[in-house]
């Protein structure tokens, strides 16, 4: 149960916006724009993929979130890359280039930037998040012509978990009350468990909707702060692109170095 | 199964995702058409009920891996196809957003992937016609572990089918797909298992909580054909993602880096590789890929530590 209430913890604190000045559309444009510009440099071209680092970098420092938070997020991707990364060192071993007689082949250089891309591409969604907040980046996503039945379902099922957790969480205590010290569940017990665990919270999440409707609930959830498009969201936007484009386009590392 | 966005390349992420849009529109006029009273909350509380349960991952012996449940043929034997569609997005848009499972860019794919297997597929097509209206557990059971099944190995095959599409892995897609496959065998066998266990709770203790077509809208007798707009939205979308697709497989094919180095290496035809890029094209920029990675983190680095300085001291202040 312990990773249910983490993931209860982490639902409850990004639910509220941070503390972040622009609004969510702008971030959500940036952010999209910023993955496509990452994910289309060549494999065999991690160094132009490195340049882009600059925009989680930044941006988290100036939002104050802090690069090594959102660093340290992103980290748990890894394995999951890894796992399919990790093959292209052994199947493609031709030598991309030697440093100091030890030679590095083009499975390394494409593996490594597996990692970079897959890192950046995290770190970016990370930050959008935490700067947009969840309710914030429903209503920017009703506005670029989300259907509205999905932005509900979204925001239902984002409340909705509080109490399919609850109700999990005061089945287990239930269970371990009269269950004489024994703590495991036997295998056959837990489909009725967890029949029993979707029935008690359907029943539940159906009494809530009732006290909704009759709070006047119209099938739209209001916003917690308004979200026009401000000149400071506009001038952020427009930064970005440009610096992405930018630094997807040139080639800076042959510029420099 | 979820697809991070380092798996795939932005002409397969965005033909993917604009296929996936068709299907979010499609659902969604389908599902504002259903005249069940407790729709709205009966997804909310299913899409965290399938939320939770993926997060428990069990461990496949013997490989290493783990895996968990996607939870679409118990959404749809709850709610029917098109509503277990919307449901199953929105999980997957959440574990997106929030905890960062599966890249935004990638969300298309694994929409597809997991969503539209299972609820669209594997649900009309092997579930429904084995469980029929049997309220035998049985047939239940043999209907769900088939179902799941054919859901998950046609997703582990699409994942493959991205994964090489995108050009990210070296590993020719005959070997991707026996890893993926037998993996998802055994996960597709325990996920059928959860499912039909958990539907014959609910078919003996709330049957009326089970999904059944003729309930679902206004005129029971005749349920709502698709109306003329949401046909031509479907047409338009289908279009525009096979024109995306063309399109996008033109472009990369006209430069040496993208697609033509998968399809190469799908093929198994190496002596084709050097002849796409030759190695005195290449060589040049190699020798400055380490100078320029080693060049570039210096910068990003450097680029840290002044913005650390600066914005934390504006933030410490406000």
């Amino acid at each position: 149960m312990p990773k249910l209430e983490n993931a209860l913890i982490s639902l409850n604190s990004l639910s509220r916006p941070a503390a972040g000045k622009v609004s969510a559309p702008a971030l959500l444009v940036v952010t999209l724009v910023y993955l496509v510009a990452v994910l289309s440099v060549p494999l065999y071209a991690p160094q132009r993929i490195v340049w882009l680092a600059v925009y989680p970098v930044v941006q988290s420092e100036m939002s104050g979130i802090g690069f090594a938070r959102v660093f340290g997020k992103s980290l748990w991707v890894l394995p999951l890359i890894l796992l399919i990364g990790i093959f292209n060192p052994f199947i493609d071993t031709q030598t991309a280039f030697t440093i100091g007689g030890v030679a590095v082949s083009r499975g390394w250089v494409s593996f490594f930037s597996i990692m970079l891309r897959g890192l950046l591409a995290v770190q970016a969604v990370v930050i959008l998040t935490m700067t947009a907040g969840f309710y914030d980046m429903c209503h920017a996503m009703r506005r670029f012509g989300c259907p509205k039945v999905l932005v509900t379902q979204l925001q239902f099922t984002y409340r909705y978990m509080v109490v399919v957790v609850e109700e999990a969480v005061g089945m287990d205590r239930a269970r371990k009350a009269r269950g004489f010290g024994r703590n495991s569940y036997p295998l056959r017990m837990w489909g009725r468990m967890v029949g029993q665990l979707l029935v008690r919270s359907y029943e539940r999440a159906t009494r809530i909707y009732r006290a909704m409707l009759s709070r006047g609930f119209d099938g739209t959830m209001p916003l917690s702060r308004p979200q026009h498009m401000s000149g400071l969201s506009w001038v952020f936007m427009l930064i970005w692109v440009a610096v992405m484009l930018a630094l997807r386009l040139i080639n800076i590392s042959q510029l420099i170095f | 199964m979820h697809m991070a966005d380092a798996l795939v390349s932005p002409p397969v992420a965005i033909t993917a995702g604009v296929a996936a849009a068709a299907l979010i529109v499609v659902a969604s006029r389908k599902v504002s058409q259903i005249k069940r009273e407790d729709i709205l909350p009966l997804m909310g509380v299913m899409g965290a009920f399938v939320f939770a349960a993926q997060m428990i991952n069990f461990s496949i012996p013997g490989t290493g891996s783990s895996g968990h449940i996607i939870g679409g043929v118990l959404l749809a034997a709850l709610m029917g196809p098109w509503a277990a569609f919307i449901t199953l997005a929105s999980v997957l848009i959440i574990q997106c957003l929030v905890f960062a499972d599966g890249g935004l860019m990638a969300l298309g794919c694994n929409l597809i992937n997991m969503g539209a297997m299972s609820c669209l597929v594997a649900f009309p097509l092997i579930y429904r016609p084995i469980a029929g209206r049997s309220l035998k557990k049985g047939r239940v059971m043999l209907a769900s572990i088939a179902a799941c099944i054919v859901g998950l190995e046609l997703g582990a095959l699409l994942v493959t089918g991205e994964t090489e599409l995108s050009g990210i892995t070296a590993l020719p897609a005959s070997q991707f797909l026996m890893f993926m496959l037998p993996i998802h065998l055994a996960i597709g066998l325990c996920e059928g298992v959860a499912t039909g266990a958990v539907l014959c709770f609910v078919q003996s203790y709330k049957p009326d909580m089970l999904y059944r077509t003729d309930r679902l809208y206004e005129n029971p007798s005749q349920p709502k054909k698709m109306t003329r707009k949401s046909k031509v939205v479907l047409t338009v979308f289908a279009v525009l993602a096979l024109a995306m697709g063309v399109a996008f497989t033109w472009i990369a094919s006209s430069n040496p880096d993208g697609l033509e180095w998968s399809i190469a290496r799908i093929t198994g035809d190496t002596e084709l590789a050097p002849a796409i890029t030759p190695a005195t094209a290449l060589m040049p920029d190699y020798n400055s890929t380490f100078s320029g990675v080693l060049g570039g983190l210096i910068v990003v680095a450097l680029l840290w530590g002044f913005c650390s300085i600066i914005f934390r001291k504006r933030h410490a202040k406000a």
